[in-house]
């Protein structure tokens, strides 16, 4: 990397920067402040909008800060009539085309173009519409897109192509016609979109949002026949925080379960308690595959978008997944059965709400295959299928939970912090690092090593696996076992680990794939804005509140050993497989050509070990 | 999977394409342009942008986003014979708009045109209709092409003759 520094004049003073930074990068790096529209750190740098110009002595115009460089001696001007006439009338063009009903968009006051339009002083619009109105997408159960709101700034479509390699949506048309599509204008439900969100998570107007459940929800919660329990993901509680208000990185978790409680939510349990569940039954999966030769590497299948990605991209490769539910669907089942039956509820009263912070958490959730409570049920009680239910009802994101919270007047800093309630809202340390990349893993290792080895861990941190890097390895001696695992973050990181294991060069024998950059606290589902420098803050916190934990080892969960005593009997048993467990499609690249009426194929893998 | 095993005719057509083009610059241009020859519509069918994917590891958003951007690409079947008229400023003022509704009523394809499309095809496939920017042909204003050969000077008449000609043997709607 070069690290040569040149000198430059901003605004009349010098400034060192290094050389080939881009002006934007040397101004923010001196104080001052460009507007920027279409600019996205780390995932976009189109130059599409005009707004991030600034006046280069010598330069026969405006330049684009955000990608032009800097170089010795370059003389800039951040401030100007000029620019300031240029960067208002950028904005003014936009807004011609784009629909002035803020009020009733889900993005107002967390919106990039009206506060940069508040910021320019644009005071009203010059220019008459020229573009023709739009369809909504609305075919995906889990992101709505409104083209109608969509500045074209392209950063969807940089992060789904160069982040996430999935390339489910980009340009269409020329000129005036051009908008962000789906092949064929197909629609995002039915082309090859991993539902990851991400695209949600970077558009800085409205035109892409989650698929909003609150009005459900809120209703479920003033039905008085219902019995209304929620579930929060380990992300929620370093990421509600945020979007009511205060600092990035907040760990709220008291809190938010006070505002729960508020909102009227019968009980508050937590996701954790499945997380601690998810390692008992995935680290005696994996344990059974490394004694018995079974499909290796394992992957860890906590990621909705992971798994739809590798349905999608990687079919041949399913036997690796692992065939443990996530957290979020094994909470569902264990309510709807252990919970149902322990309190004599009937399960088809139980509603259950998750909280999470993953856009791709509804579409999971809508998988014909996640009943299994009523597959239990159905039998013991004879039930039709009139009475089928899913295992989890409605799943939220962390900002459609931070509306509800406003939209009823729940004052988070005025609350006091309150406890989950029992007995699925009992966690351990390493349930709480689920919500970071890496902590699967190192919840699974801390588990896996004293199943295995039978000897208790001196020091439970693998640091090795903690961190921002896109893929980290590390070996575990395990009893003169030498295991090497695996973590990536980023589809287009998983890639990489895909491709060796399909080229059959994988040294590994398990890996963790996390779909979001920096793992969930990164989801599609998160509040906006999603920095780097956001994201090392709600790790940070998460990791902070896993060292706090008395007991931080999964199979040490006194609740979870509870569960299997009265419930399941023992990881990996009968009533597990049926509960906990679940299996893949093949869905390939064209899903729409499977089967009639949009039916999947029928193929599917249950991997074997 | 995927229909690689048992390739149809034209999909091995399809195929041998994209390894003739394969690593050359402007791969997917090249390749999309030949395979629009491959059927008399003059058209990119959905299963032959598939199989252009899959063959080259594209992208479908991408595959679409090309085929959408030029205007040489066609995503619906031609007609047999195609009549462009010029909607430049020139010809505009020596009334290529009545020259464009006349089309409309001789060819019966008068509300597509006036809806905006870009283009415009009739029922039986015999006529594609559309309009261009300029042909750089201003001093002949107003300019129609008819199956690619420019006419100047283009009167009501003169090209009711012209597609008249073209459409002796056309079932009348």
């Amino acid at each position: 990397m070069d690290t040569t520094m040149v000198t430059v004049k901003i605004n009349g003073s010098e400034y060192p920067a290094p050389r080939n930074a881009t002006i934007l990068d040397a101004c923010t790096r001196a104080g001052f402040k460009v507007p920027t529209l279409c600019y996205c750190e780390d995932v976009a740098k189109n130059a599409s909008c005009a707004v991030c110009v600034v006046e280069v002595k010598g330069a026969k115009s405006l330049l684009r800060s955000c990608t032009a460089c800097v170089h010795e001696g370059m003389e800039i001007v951040t401030n100007s009539p000029r620019i300031r006439d240029a960067r208002k009338t950028s904005v003014e063009l936009l807004l011609a085309n784009h629909p002035s009903d803020c009020l009733a968009c889900l993005r107002n006051q967390n919106c990039e173009l009206q506060t940069l339009a508040a910021d320019l002083g644009v005071r009203g619009s010059r220019f008459v519409r020229t573009k023709k109105a739009e369809k909504l997408d609305t075919t995906s159960p889990s992101v709505h897109r409104d083209p109608n709101k969509c500045i074209l700034c392209g950063r969807c479509i940089a992060v789904c192509q160069n982040v996430q390699t999935v390339s489910a949506i980009g340009l269409s048309g020329r000129g005036i016609r051009t908008k962000i599509s789906t092949y064929m204008e197909k629609g995002l439900g039915n082309v090859a979109c991993t539902y990851c969100g991400q695209c949600a998570l970077v558009c800085p107007t409205g035109a892409i949002v989650e698929r909003d459940e609150t009005d459900e929800v809120f209703e479920e919660l003033s039905n008085p026949d219902k019995v209304v329990i929620v579930q929060t993901a380990p992300a929620i509680r370093v990421g509600i925080g945020e979007a009511m208000g205060l600092e990035p990185g907040s760990l709220v978790t008291g809190q938010m379960v006070a505002a729960l409680r508020r909102l009227g939510f019968r009980k508050v349990f937590d996701t954790q308690f499945a997380a601690d569940l998810t390692i008992l039954e995935e680290g005696h999966e994996l344990i059974r595959r490394l004694r018995t030769n079974g499909t290796l590497p394992m992957i860890t299948s906590c990621s909705p978008g992971w798994i739809k990605f590798a349905e999608h991209f990687y079919p041949s490769s399913l036997a690796h997944l692992s065939t443990c539910k996530s957290p979020q669907q094994m909470f569902g089942a264990v309510a709807k059965t252990y919970y149902a039956s322990k309190t004599g509820i009937d399960p088809r009263n139980i509603v259950v709400v998750s909280v999470m912070p993953c856009t791709a958490k509804k579409f999971e959730a809508r998988r014909p295959e996640m009943m299994s409570a009523f597959e239990y049920w159905k039998d013991k009680r004879a039930w039709s299928e009139t009475d089928a239910f899913y295992d989890v009802d409605y799943v939220l994101t962390t900002r459609e939970l931070a509306r509800m919270f406003r939209e009823t007047g729940v004052r988070f800093s005025s609350l006091p912090s309150e406890e989950f309630d029992h007995p699925l809202g009992e966690s351990t340390g390493a349930a709480v690092i689920f919500g970071a990349t890496g902590g699967v893993m190192e919840a699974a290792l801390r588990t896996a090593y004293e199943v295995v080895t039978g000897t208790p861990l001196t020091n439970v941190e693998f640091t090795a696996v903690r961190g921002m890097e896109g893929l980290k390895e590390a070996s575990v001696d395990m009893n003169g076992t030498v295991v090497k695992v695996a973590v990536a973050h980023t589809l287009k990181n998983a890639r990489t680990l895909l491709d060796q294991i399909e080229r059959g060069e994988s040294p590994y024998a398990f890996i963790e794939i996390m779909t979001c950059p920096g793992g969930c606290l990164g989801g599609g589902g998160q509040p906006i804005p999603t920095t780097w420098a956001v994201r090392r803050q709600r790790a940070e916190s998460l990791y902070r509140e896993d060292a706090g934990k008395p007991v931080r080892k999964s199979h040490e969960n006194p609740h979870i050993t509870a569960l299997y005593k009265e419930f399941l009997k023992e990881p990996l048993g009968d009533m597990s497989h049926h509960l906990l467990h679940t299996s893949y499609e093949r869905r390939g690249l064209r899903p729409w050509t499977a089967g009639s009426n949009g039916q999947q194929h029928a193929a599917s893998v249950r991997p074997a070990g | 999977m995927d229909g690689t095993e048992f390739p149809t005719a034209e999909e091995q057509e399809i195929d041998e394409i994209v390894q003739q083009r394969a690593g050359t610059h402007g791969e997917l241009l090249g390749i999309l342009e030949e395979v629009q020859r491959l059927n008399d519509a003059r058209y990119l069918p959905e299963e032959a942008l598939e199989r252009v994917s899959q063959r080259t590891g594209v992208p479908l958003s991408r595959i679409y986003n090309v085929a959408t951007f030029y205007s040489f690409f066609n995503l619906k079947p031609q007609g047999k014979h195609t009549v462009t008229v010029c909607r430049g400023t020139a010809c505009h003022t020596k009334g290529s708009r009545s020259l464009l509704d006349d089309i409309g009523l001789m060819l019966d394809c008068k509300k597509g045109l006036e809806e905006g499309e870009p283009l415009v095809t009739t029922p039986d496939r015999q006529f594609t209709v559309s309009t261009v920017a300029c042909f750089g042909q201003c001093a002949l204003a107003p300019v129609v092409a008819v199956d690619g050969s420019i006419d100047g000077a283009m009167t009501s008449a003169k090209l009711q003759k012209r597609i008249g000609r073209l459409s002796k043997g056309r079932k009348r709607p």
